[in-house]
């Protein structure tokens, strides 16, 4: 056991706030909604003390509007929200998305569906953030299931957001938003994240235009002396809306490209591995806790069993998925959602494994559930 | 600088006699006579027609939008660069009358912070890229693809609505108006919002259907009740402005360092449920206990519960103390059920606490309620009489505490005085002399 000289209590979404002021982030625009209001409200209360700034929005479509306009203008931004609010910002996402502006949402997910329940958790959302652009480009999914890993992860989510010219989604949840934790500050890393990288070159400037299909442009800020022209319908590599050239279609490749082309340096998981395991128990988030009690409580009881943590959810980390898997006859997926969504995922990323869904919806699965579904498994 | 704004040669991607051309040589003009640098003006283009503007342009920064919400990216870069950069940024917004509406709430947000922004509503009555439909700037009776027989409803007045929404700078022009390009200049020299609305023909659609021409639009205009020119010109301070003015707030709200003072040493973790009713403290309580924990180098974690509302019904605590780290923060079998009010032990009934209590499950309760029959031992004390409402959960831990012996209570009292006083301190000593009394 570490010996602590001090710590904090402090919640998962306070940590996400200080986790995005030690990134860099310096522009915030939120909008209120439970369980994600103290996000926001830390950030209001920080950020113009921490070289930054951050408003009120009138709604959760302007709130993302703002964050994409002052990343534009060169300034690392964030808003936080859950899954009503999210709906609102998957048009804006998408357009972050074309354009290649730098962003971070964290959504703490809330029990669905529509306004769901407004103080009960869920893992509801993982698609629906994943899977909101048309297309289907991958954003960059992170999910955090101790107040620690909500700040390790919200810099993780800037530093791919910065590297890649993308939006990223922080993934967490109430449980893991609103509840309260010792951490040791000291301990934790407080460097700012490496900004997106700055167009130099003194010649003409084409926005669009890459060094390689793994990489996005250089950046330029919309009011610098360098000429920025920035749009979200099909364009070409100096901005110019243009129906289905070569360019046109070598620039919409890239967008999934140079997140692809870094999935390996993106997938994180934590791992309790049992040689001899026949089950891998596999969660994210909030369900990750429970399950690594459960796991433990099977080898107690005599079975062999591993646990693996997935927190990033996508990129899927599938080959870190599989060496652990590897001697198991079970991979079962425990997530707070009824059809087992990230499980279908891994269905299809993982075909050769036999996937077991444990899944309940309206509160958190408590390791005893889980013990009982491995043991059936 | 170079010396035109408008790209020379450039075919205007718009229709014979589209105000959308009219509009956009105005704007090359003004910005021509405007004597910023170029790159100091960032055209926001919106969706349809008047989207198609940016390539006309050569020298400014542009940023082609989603619909509608061109006023609310330019009010982003716009904050961003005000606060935080140069502050010399101006966004100008190209947006028609169906942007308008749909991003109305953009405008009126834009308005009310007086955001460094200016808007050029292209207002021609109808969605024209699309085939002509109606839009909420439609005249009455006139004629467009989705109201054949006649538009039935009458038109928003969009320079009310932004005055009406504090908007310091409001102008309404024709787009034939030779005014046009300095009333564009006025408004994009102006600090803080200002909105220009041109008044166009479609001669795509509108002037097909509609007995409307250059010389009759001003009778459009006339029988709309619109008044034509600046109407409203104020000065107040920008966003910008307003957030120079405010102080910094001093001191961040989170509680602190909590030093390592004491010691525990707990064989198996234990789970406490803290039940009593919203605005009484509940979750104030068991964090002074967490922090207890904190400062004798436990692992803790506090998960807490309450209804929708914020100040009425319930509120429920669960604080797990630990000398290993925690894994599920849920309690499956609590080790220890305080409770204190009527909307606390409800809900331990409701969400099934009560029942999971086994015959190791100490449950210390508030004398007035009726817990019923527990496999466990229940203690009871008269904590809202002696203690009241608001200092009850706290209490209940402290007596919980002198009778475990788990936690010092000499660190609980530090945590108490530490966050709110020596005389809250002295107040609890008190509450706990009388409750043990009350046990003899």
């Amino acid at each position: 056991m570490p010996t602590h000289s001090g710590r904090e209590l402090l919640s998962g979404n306070r940590m996400v706030a200080l986790g995005a002021l030690s990134a860099g982030c310096r522009f915030f625009s939120g909008y209120p909604i439970t369980p994600s209001s103290e996000i926001y409200q830390a950030m209001i209360e920080e950020l113009p003390r921490h070289h930054g700034t951050a408003i009120a929005a009138p709604d959760e479509i302007s709130a993302l509007c703002y964050c994409v306009g002052a990343s534009l203008a060169g300034y690392p931004a964030m808003t936080a929200t859950s899954g009503p609010g999210w709906c609102l910002m998957i048009e804006t996402v998408q357009y972050a998305l074309m354009t290649e502006t730098p962003l971070v949402i964290a959504v703490v997910q809330r029990l669905g569906p529509s306004t769901g329940g407004a103080t009960q958790g869920g893992q509801g959302d993982v698609l629906l953030t994943e899977f909101c652009t048309s297309g289907g480009y991958t954003i960059p999914v992170f999910a955090p299931a101790t107040a620690r890993e909500c700040y390790e992860l919200t810099r993780v989510a800037f530093h791919w957001a910065e590297r890649l010219r993308t939006p990223v989604v922080l993934l967490s949840d109430k449980e893991v938003g609103m509840t309260y934790e010792g951490v040791d500050l000291e301990a934790l890393d407080h460097a700012p994240v490496t900004p997106r990288v700055a167009h130099r070159d003194a010649g003409r400037y084409l926005p669009y235009a890459s060094p390689c299909d793994s990489e996005p442009p250089p950046f330029a800020a919309v009011g610098g002396e360098t000429r920025v022209v920035a749009t979200g319908s099909a364009h070409d590599q100096a901005g110019n809306l243009r129906k289905n050239s070569r360019e046109v279609l070598d620039i919409l490749a890239r967008l999934q490209t140079k997140v692809e082309a870094h999935a390996g340096e993106m997938a994180d998981v934590v791992t309790d591995l049992q040689p001899g395991a026949e089950i891998l128990i596999v969660s994210y988030g909030v369900s990750a806790r429970a399950s690594l009690d459960a796991c433990r409580r099977l080898r107690a009881s005599g079975r062999p069993a591993s646990w693996l943590q997935v927190r990033s959810l996508f990129p899927v980390p599938a080959a870190a998925i599989r060496t652990a898997a590897n001697g198991c006859r079970v991979v079962a997926v425990v997530e707070e959602n009824l059809p087992g969504l990230y499980a279908s995922v891994l269905d299809g990323a993982l075909r050769d494994l036999s996937i077991r869904r444990v899944t309940r919806t309206g509160e958190m699965i408590p390791p005893s559930a889980i013990v009982a579904a491995c043991e059936e498994a | 600088m170079e010396s035109s704004v408008l790209v020379k040669d450039a075919p205007l991607p718009y229709c014979k006699g589209c105000g959308h051309g009219f509009a956009a040589r105005a704007l090359g003009e003004a910005l021509e006579t405007l004597g910023r640098p170029a790159h100091e003006i960032v055209l926001v283009t919106d969706i349809g027609c008047v989207g198609l503007a940016d390539s006309l342009f050569a020298t400014p920064h542009t940023v082609h939008t989603t619909h509608g919400r061109s006023t609310a990216f330019a009010t982003g870069l716009a904050l961003s660069d005000s606060v935080l950069g140069s502050g010399r940024l101006k966004p100008v917004v190209l947006i028609g009358d169906g942007g308008a509406m749909i991003g109305l709430n953009h405008l009126v947000h834009a308005a009310l912070i007086n955001a460094d922004v200016t808007v050029l509503v292209h207002n021609n009555f109808l969605f024209g890229m699309t085939g002509g439909q109606n839009s909420a700037f439609s005249p009455e009776a006139f004629v467009t693809a989705t109201t054949p027989g006649g538009n039935a409803v009458p038109p928003l007045d969009l320079a009310q609505l932004l005055t009406a929404s504090r908007a310091s700078f409001v102008a309404r022009v024709l787009a034939s108006d030779r005014a046009l390009s300095d009333v564009i200049r006025q408004a994009i020299d102006h600090p803080g919002f200002a909105m220009v609305e041109i008044l166009e023909l479609c001669t795509g659609f509108a002037t097909k259907w509609n007995a409307l021409t250059g010389a009759t639009l001003r009778g459009v205009a006339d029988r709309a009740g619109y008044a034509l020119g600046v109407l409203h010109e104020v000065r107040r301070p920008t966003y910008a402005d307003s957030v120079r003015s405010r102080a910094i707030a001093a001191s961040s709200r989170h509680r602190g360092i909590v030093e390592r003072a004491g010691s525990a040493s707990l064989t198996a973790p234990v789970r406490v449920v803290l039940a009593g009713t919203a605005g009484e403290r509940v979750q104030t309580a068991a964090g002074l206990l967490a922090v207890t924990g904190l400062s004798c180098g436990l692992e803790v974690t506090q998960k807490n519960d309450y209804p929708v509302t914020q100040g009425t019904g319930f509120s429920v605590s669960e604080v797990i103390l630990s000398s290993a780290s925690i894994g599920f923060t849920g309690i499956e079998q609590p080790d220890v059920v305080l409770v204190v009010s009527d909307d606390g032990l409800r809900e331990l009934r409701r969400n099934g606490t009560l029942a999971r209590a086994g015959a190791t499950t100490l449950v210390v309760a508030d004398s007035t309620l009726a817990v019923g029959d527990l496999p466990g031992t229940v203690v009871r004390a008269p904590f809202r009489q002696i203690a009241g409402g608001k200092q009850a959960a706290l209490a209940a831990i402290a007596h919980w505490l002198g009778l475990s012996l788990l936690l010092p209570r000499e660190r609980l009292a530090a945590s108490v005085t530490d966050r709110f006083g020596a005389e809250a301190m002295t107040t609890l000593s008190d509450v706990l002399g009388r409750l043990s009394d009350a046990a003899m």
